[in-house]
This record gives C-alpha cells, structure tokens and sequence, in this order.
C-alpha cells in the first residue's frame, strides 16, 4: 500500500520550473530517500506535500485517496509531519512548552503544564526518544533540540514523517543516533521521506531512492541496486570524481603563524586554550575537529572578530594584534565562510555588487574620489561569472536567489580574486552537493599549486584526509595531535577528534 | 523610442526599482505604495461617507485647494504652501531614508529638526554673522543647521557604536534633551531678546539670512529646490558612492544581524556614525528651512511634529530620496486642502485620517506586497496557459 504518492506534479515559478511533471509514490513504512543537488526541486516538492505551496499541476494521494493540501494544517490532518532543516523551536520555552504549542493540554482557560510534561514524558519513553521534558531548549545540543522537533511531530499523530535535509546541522555522532532514531520510528510502522544531498548517508538508511535533477525526477532506484557513484552520476548528469586528486608542491615561506592564543566565545568561557601553529605557502594544513571545539572562536580571532586574551598571531611576518578585518584583508588574508548567508554574502545585494566587496576602494572599481565605478564592476562580475560557471549567470540576481552551491561559487570568485598568499577555507563544503563540492576541491587545489598558504577547517574527515598536508586535531580548544594523511587512517583521526586516549596533562 | 527607454531607465532607477539598485526589478516598490494610497483613499470616502458627508463634496475640496491643480483664484497661494510644506517634510523624509537604508530607525528627527532650527536662527541674527551678503547668508545658516543637527544625530550612533544603547533609545532621548535645552533655555535664556519684552521667542534673524522669495507675492521661497538638490544628493550618495555602497550593504544585514560587510573588510562602526550624522544634517536641513524661510525665528511655543512626519513620509516612500519627495507632495496636498476643507464645515481631521490610512497601508506592506503578487501571478498564468498548451 501506497502511503503517499504524488502524480504528474509541476511547480512554475516565475521563469523556473522547480518541478517538472514529478510522479513517485512512496509505500507504508519505508524510508524513502529523495536526493538532488541544491536547488534539484527538493524542497519544493516537499513544501508542496507539506502544504506551503499549491502546485501548478498534478495530484497527491494519500492512503491511496486523492487530497487536496492547501496549508500545513491540512497535511497535518492527513497525518503528515515535517521535521525542518531549522528547527522552529522556541529558545526560551522548555521541552514541552514547545512540544504541545499549538495543541496544550488544558484545565479551563489554563495552561495544564504538569499534565503536557507528563505526556511528554509517557511519548518520549514510548518511542524511547530521551529528552527531559523541563530543560529549556536553547541549553540543548542540536541532537537533542531535533529529537525535540521529532517528538513535536509525533504528538500530532503524523504516520508520514518528512524529514528535510536533517543531518545538515548533526555531528556524526548525532547522525548515528538520528539514524537508530528513524529506524525505530520505521518499525513502529512510519512512513519516513528522507530529503538530502549526502549520498553516503542515503546508502546508509533509504530503502529506496528517487533522484532529481534540475526539476525533474530522474528515476527511483532500490537501495541493493545502486552505488554512489552511479547515484553521483544521476544527480549530476555525468561522472563525479569523488576521489581528490593528489597535488604535488613546493613548500614556501611561513605565511601565517600563532603562538599560544587563547580565545574566549561569546560566552565568556575560554574556548582556543593556548593553540600554536603554522601554515607555509603551498601547503594546506588541516584542522580536523567535531564541532564546538574551538573552531569558530579561532577562525574569528584570526580575521581579527574577537581580540584573542593573550597570545600572538603573525601574518606574512607582521604581528597581528589589535589590527582590524580591513588591515588583515590588505596584508593579504582570504577568508571562505561556511555561514554564507550570515558572513559570505550581502543577501539581496545583486552578484554584481556582491563580487567586489572588499576590493570596491580599490581601482578600477572605484574612481579613488569615493564613486564608484559600476560599469568595470560589471565587467569585473561577467568574467567571474563565466570563469566560475555562476548559475543563472545574469549579474543582477540577488546573492540569495542563487542555490547554496552558486553562493559558494560566488564566494570564491570574490576570496580568490582578491590579492592574498593565506586562505582561510572554514567548512567550505558545507551543504554543498557533489557537483559544487568537487568544484571548491578543485580551486582548493589550485590555491595550492600557486604557492598559497592554506588553512582548512572541515568537520568531514574525507575532505581533511584527501586535501590537506598536515593534520592537526582540536579538542576542546587545545591541539591534540598532529599527523599526515599518509600515517593515520580516519578511524584513528575519528577518535582523536573524541578525545579518546589523550592525555589532558600532555595536552596542556 | 530610445530616448524613452532612457526616460523609463532613469526613473526606475531614481525610484530604486531597477535591477541595478536591488536586483529583482522590483515594480512592487512603486505599486505598493500607489495602491496603498489609493486603499487610504477609498477608505477615507467610507468614514466621510459614515459620518453623513458626501465624500465627493469633500474630496473635490480636499485636492481643489491642494495646490495641485490650477485654476481658481487662490491657486498660487496654495500651490506656494504645497510646495514650502513639500520641502520641509522632504527633508525630514530623507532624513528617515537615509537612516532606514543603513538600517538604523532614526526616531529623533524631531529633535535633530530643532536643533538644526536653533543653529540656523543663531547664525541667521549673530552679531558677526549679520552682515553676510544676500545668498551667502542662508548658505551659511543651512550649513550650520545641517552639522549641528548632523552632531546631534551622530552622537546617537556613536552610543550605538561604542555602548550598545540602540539608536531608538538613543534619539528619542536627545529629542528630549533637545528639547529642554532648547525651549527651557536657550530661547527663554541666552537668545531672549533683552530689550523688548513684547517678543518672545529668540530674536530675529537679519534680512540678508532670509531665503529668497521665488514666486511673489506668495511667500514661497528656495527652499524646495534646494530639497530637490538634497533629495539628488541623498540619492547620489547612496547609489554611486563607495560609503552609500557600503551603508546599503550594512542596511542589508543590519537587522538580522548578519557579519558579511564586517567580514569583507567594511568598517561597519564608522558607518553607522556618518549615516546617522548625514541623516540628522538632512533634519538640520529641515529646522533651517523651517526658520530661514517660514518664521524668522524660533519660537517660544514649540515647532512640533516635522519629524514624526518624516516617518511616515519616509515609509511611504519605500525609503527612496525621490520617492521621498513624491510622498511629501501627497503628504503636503491632504494638509493644505485640509484648510479650506475645514473652511467649508468639514473638520481638518478627515486628511488626517487618509493620511494615517496610507501609512497603515504601508505599514501592511507585507500583506499588500502578497496581494498583489498573488493578483500578477495569477495574471502571468493565465497569459502563460495558452502559449505552454500550444508549446506541448
């Protein structure tokens, strides 16, 4: 029996064609994978099961009976329930304030709180999701504040859980645990959609997975059948290279160097506790870490965000300290962000204005009395444009109408078209597919080979394995170890980055 | 026909609705405030209508004596008001404008208005001063009223910038201190007139410091085209300049809080302080205008409401330098017509209501904006439904 399935369904946007006359149908109690790279028609397919678009064309069945899903509401009548990429918790509420909001158990006018924390408790325990009904959700880790969202979903009666790019914000760790999560919710009899761009984690938990491109579906295949290679090859519509090829490099000069910085968060508490290293031109040095260790806290002393508490940092030789982003910019610091919409980019700023920030003092971008000079901007736009293949290609869209992968394109046309020898690449990957993951691979490559001194931030094992030269592991805030490629494994690196068999006297 | 494309592009891109400027070609940015207007009107007929009064009696009042449209006798008179009143909200519209465009919410344009007033009657009486030739005199003034009001408005940013105290806090606490300052002080204290008892208020400001009269034997004077100048500037500014580039880009990311100009190497703190000094010059503009051209001094009793005015003159005009001055004509017509409204037994209050309805409207913009992108969607399909059957 069919738990859901939609037919011919088409969504017009003006002048795109997210969804391009889609039919799949998904049976009871699978766990149906939908991949596709950013901006394939994914998420419009699911807003549009889930209720938050009407499609152009088409039908959607449920239970085998023909529905019409004209708001979330519908879809949650229908049983459906969407577990989003950002969590729509509220920080300040408890476990179960969110988890009953919409639907509170009640005594008269009054909010029954101690009868909603007990049917959060009896749920939790019943499909052994663990979380403590009275914590409040801005003291969770993000696992948690899912399981939260989870919970949210269930209590509603969903039999249909659409869970969209989940793992997008998840630590391996809290991977694992989602996946033994969604299995128990298939045993109980579930029906889950799994949307995502990991290829490596659909193999892992999909019985079945459709594909899309560019709109359209481009076939559904079972799970034993498929590899992900050949699913690399559907989504992308030629072959990936998901190998990293090794560059060979002269080593040069120091280009960057730090010596016992310690680094407070935004909290207060000392997050970097006495970090030394250095990176020299041609070399990309790798710092391999689960999140939350000190990675942020480092990369915002280094472009001079947050004052490091002692220790220094020296760029091309000159000293560091108390020097601002625009200085450090000038002595030739580039810097890719993981937080493109946050940090990358000026969101409705046109590509155009967008690929000159930073260098637009400078001539030909500006006329040196304070104008600007909008014509060679454009020009300037079209050649990176074309040299980085920037979908759609028109120089006035917005940065935030382009795909996640377009974005970083952009990013990199701008970082590597400013003058600098010191690259600082922080999680550049992140929630990109396989096609624009390839292609920043391949920059990084080539920043490398031009004598650029690189330092890589990654979460991704794969990624530090296959690009880096040297590896160092950070731990709660301090270097761990240091290793190559060549003489350690990922298992090995894995248990570093958990801490497990350092020693916290030799570490300090 | 090339010469009208060009006409079309300049004004879209005066507008700030061309692709250049934000990117999506926006017409939304023009409709919404048009049928906005045109809603508060429509609405206004329904309580004129309710309260037993022909709306059409009344609004053949209202926009007969706005100065709008020529052809009776009191025309000029009017037209002349319209265009003082045009030029005094203007400025405090861009003044808003230009706050809201780095994405900073400049409530203390009242206060930056006064003080401008203040600097501008001081230069415009001052002993060493008093003897500037004709057009150099009000030069003068206007310069002095643009920086005082310009300080006063930076000060905010810099408590912004270096203590965190959000700039609404901020100016709506030197409105207050403006405030006192002024009327508690200087006007009753060191700029009282000594000798004559009889005026109150600061003394008056010489002849020569008088903004020239252009249109005798109204009153109206060069104050609207220097808004039309400063409404050029403004727009200038933002558009083709390196610090407007950077102003609009931090305006962006101001409210959500977003990192990238700071990232890219923009030193957003400056920033914040220059727009907000340039926003407060634009209100000193304003006080000037006020004193140079209307009252030749500042009063005892208060100049109240410019600046609160400039809010919703600023809103509906989508936060652009020229839209600013088309929504200040629309703002200045309901209050001139109003006079004469009232002169025929229909209470003032009527404008008022119109004018708090389109600000509303504006203020809806979101659902406005839904509406009608739903109603051009929905249009696109049914234009798009043919040609695709014929394409399959």
């Amino acid at each position: 029996m069919n738990a859901l399935e939609v037919r011919n369904v088409c969504k017009m946007f003006p002048g795109n064609l997210a969804n391009d006359n889609i039919s799949l149908a998904v049976r009871k109690g699978e766990i149906f994978a939908i991949v596709g790279e950013n901006g394939a028609g994914k998420s419009t397919l699911m807003n549009i099961i889930y209720g938050i678009y009407s499609p152009t064309s088409g039908e959607i069945l449920v239970n085998e009976k023909p529905v019409r899903i004209r708001s979330a509401e519908d879809a949650i009548a229908l049983k459906m329930g969407m577990v989003h990429q950002e969590f729509m918790l509220i920080p300040r509420f408890t476990v179960t304030e969110n988890i009953v909001i919409g639907d509170e158990p009640h005594k008269g006018i009054f909010f029954d709180y101690k009868r909603a924390v007990r049917e959060v408790r009896d749920l939790s325990e019943r499909v052994s999701l663990s979380v403590h009904p009275e914590a409040q959700v801005c003291d969770l880790p993000v696992g948690a504040q899912q399981r939260v969202e989870i919970l949210k979903v269930l209590r509603r009666g969903a039999e249909i859980l659409i869970f969209d790019e989940p793992t997008a914000v998840l630590t391996p760790e809290e991977t694992g645990e989602l996946f033994i999560t969604m299995r128990k919710l298939q045993a109980e009899g579930k029906t889950i959609l799994f949307i995502s761009h990991k290829l490596k984690e659909v193999m892992e938990i999909a019985d079945r997975i459709a594909v899309l491109r560019r709109g359209k579906l481009q076939g559904i295949v079972e799970k034993q059948d498929t590899s992900e290679e050949q699913l690399a090859r559907m989504m992308v519509g030629r072959d990936v290279v998901l190998e990293i090829p090794h560059v060979e490099s002269h080593v040069g000069a120091e280009a960057f160097a730090c010596h016992d910085i310690h680094v407070r968060n935004n909290r207060g508490f000392e997050a970097v506790k006495g970090v030394s290293f250095k990176v020299h031109g041609g070399e990309i040095v790798g710092i391999a870490g689960v999140q939350g260790n000190g990675q942020d806290e480092l990369v915002n002393a280094m472009i001079g965000f947050t004052r490091p508490l002692s220790g220094s940092m020296e760029l091309n030789g000159s000293n560091m300290r108390l020097v601002t982003t625009a200085a450090l910019r000038k002595q030739g610091m580039s810097y890719i962000t993981e937080d493109r919409a946050r940090r990358g980019l000026v969101m409705p700023y046109t590509v155009r204005d967008n690929v000159v920030m930073g260098q637009h003092l400078v001539r030909p971008f500006s006329n040196g009395r304070g104008g600007m000079r909008f014509d060679k901007i454009a020009e300037f736009a079209e050649g990176k444009v074309r040299e980085y293949d920037i979908r759609p290609g028109d120089i006035y869209d917005t940065a935030g109408s382009l795909s996640g992968g377009n974005q970083q394109k952009l990013i990199l046309a701008r970082e590597l078209s400013l003058p600098h020898n010191f690259l600082i690449a922080s999680q550049p990957t992140r929630g990109l597919d396989v096609g624009a993951t390839e292609f920043v691979y391949h920059k990084l490559l080539e920043e490398k080979q031009a004598g650029k001194a690189i330092l890589l931030i990654s979460l991704e094992l794969s990624e530090i394995m296959g690009l880096a030269d040297r590896i160092l592991v950070l731990f709660e805030g301090r270097i761990v170890g240091e290793t190559t490629p060549d003489k350690t494994t990922e298992e090995a690196l894995g248990l570093l980055m958990l801490g497990v068999g350092v020693d916290t006297k030799v570490a300090s | 026909m090339s010469d009208n494309r060009n006409i079309v592009r300049w004004i879209r891109s005066a507008f700030g609705f061309d692709r250049q400027s934000n990117g999506r070609g926006d017409p939304l940015k023009i409709l919404v405030p048009l049928v906005s207007i045109a809603l508060a009107l429509i609405l206004g007929m329904v309580v004129i209508a309710v309260s037993g009064r022909d709306p059409f009696e009344a609004y053949a009042l209202l926009f007969g004596d706005s100065g709008l449209i020529p052809g009776s006798a009191s025309w000029k008179r009017e037209f002349a008001e319209l265009l003082l009143k045009t030029a005094l909200y203007s400025a405090t519209g861009l003044s808003i404008a230009m706050a809201f465009k780095a994405g900073l919410f400049n409530i203390g344009a009242e206060g930056q208005f006064w003080v401008g007033a203040i600097a501008a009657t001081f230069i415009g009486y001052w002993g060493p001063f008093a003897h500037l030739p004709r057009v150099i005199h009000p030069a003068v003034c206007i310069l002095f009223a643009m920086l005082a009001g310009g300080c006063w408005a930076a000060l905010a940013g810099y408590l912004k910038v270096k203590r965190g105290v959000n700039e609404v806090i901020g100016t709506i606490m030197l409105n207050w201190t403006a405030w006192f300052l002024i009327t508690g002080w200087l006007v009753l204290g060191p700029m009282a007139p000594i000798a004559t008892k009889f005026i109150s208020g600061t003394y008056y400001i010489a002849e020569t410091a008088k903004l020239t009269r252009i249109m005798p034997p109204t009153r109206l004077n060069t104050s609207i085209l220097i808004a039309l100048v400063a409404a050029y500037a403004t727009w200038f500014l933002l558009y083709k300049t390196t610090i407007g580039y950077e102003i609009r880009a931090i305006g962006h990311t101001a409210v959500l809080g977003m990192e990238a100009p700071r990232a890219q190497g923009i030193n957003v703190n400056k920033r914040i302080v220059q727009a907000m000094f340039l926003a407060g010059a634009l209100s000193g503009l304003g006080g000037a205008f006020f004193i140079l051209g209307l009252q030749f001094q500042f009063p005892n009793t208060a100049i109240m409401g410019y600046g609160w005015t400039g809010i919703g003159i600023a809103l509906i005009g989508q936060g652009e330098p020229f839209g600013v001055i088309l929504s200040s004509l629309f703002i200045a017509a309901l209050r001139t017509g109003a006079t004469s409204m009232q002169v025929a037994g229909i209470p003032k209050t009527f404008s008022n209501i119109i004018e708090g309805l389109a600000v509303g409207f504006i203020a809806l913009q979101v659902a406005v904006r839904f509406y009608l992108v739903k109603l051009m969607e929905r249009r696109r399909l049914r234009k798009a439904a043919p040609e695709s059957k014929e394409a399959v």
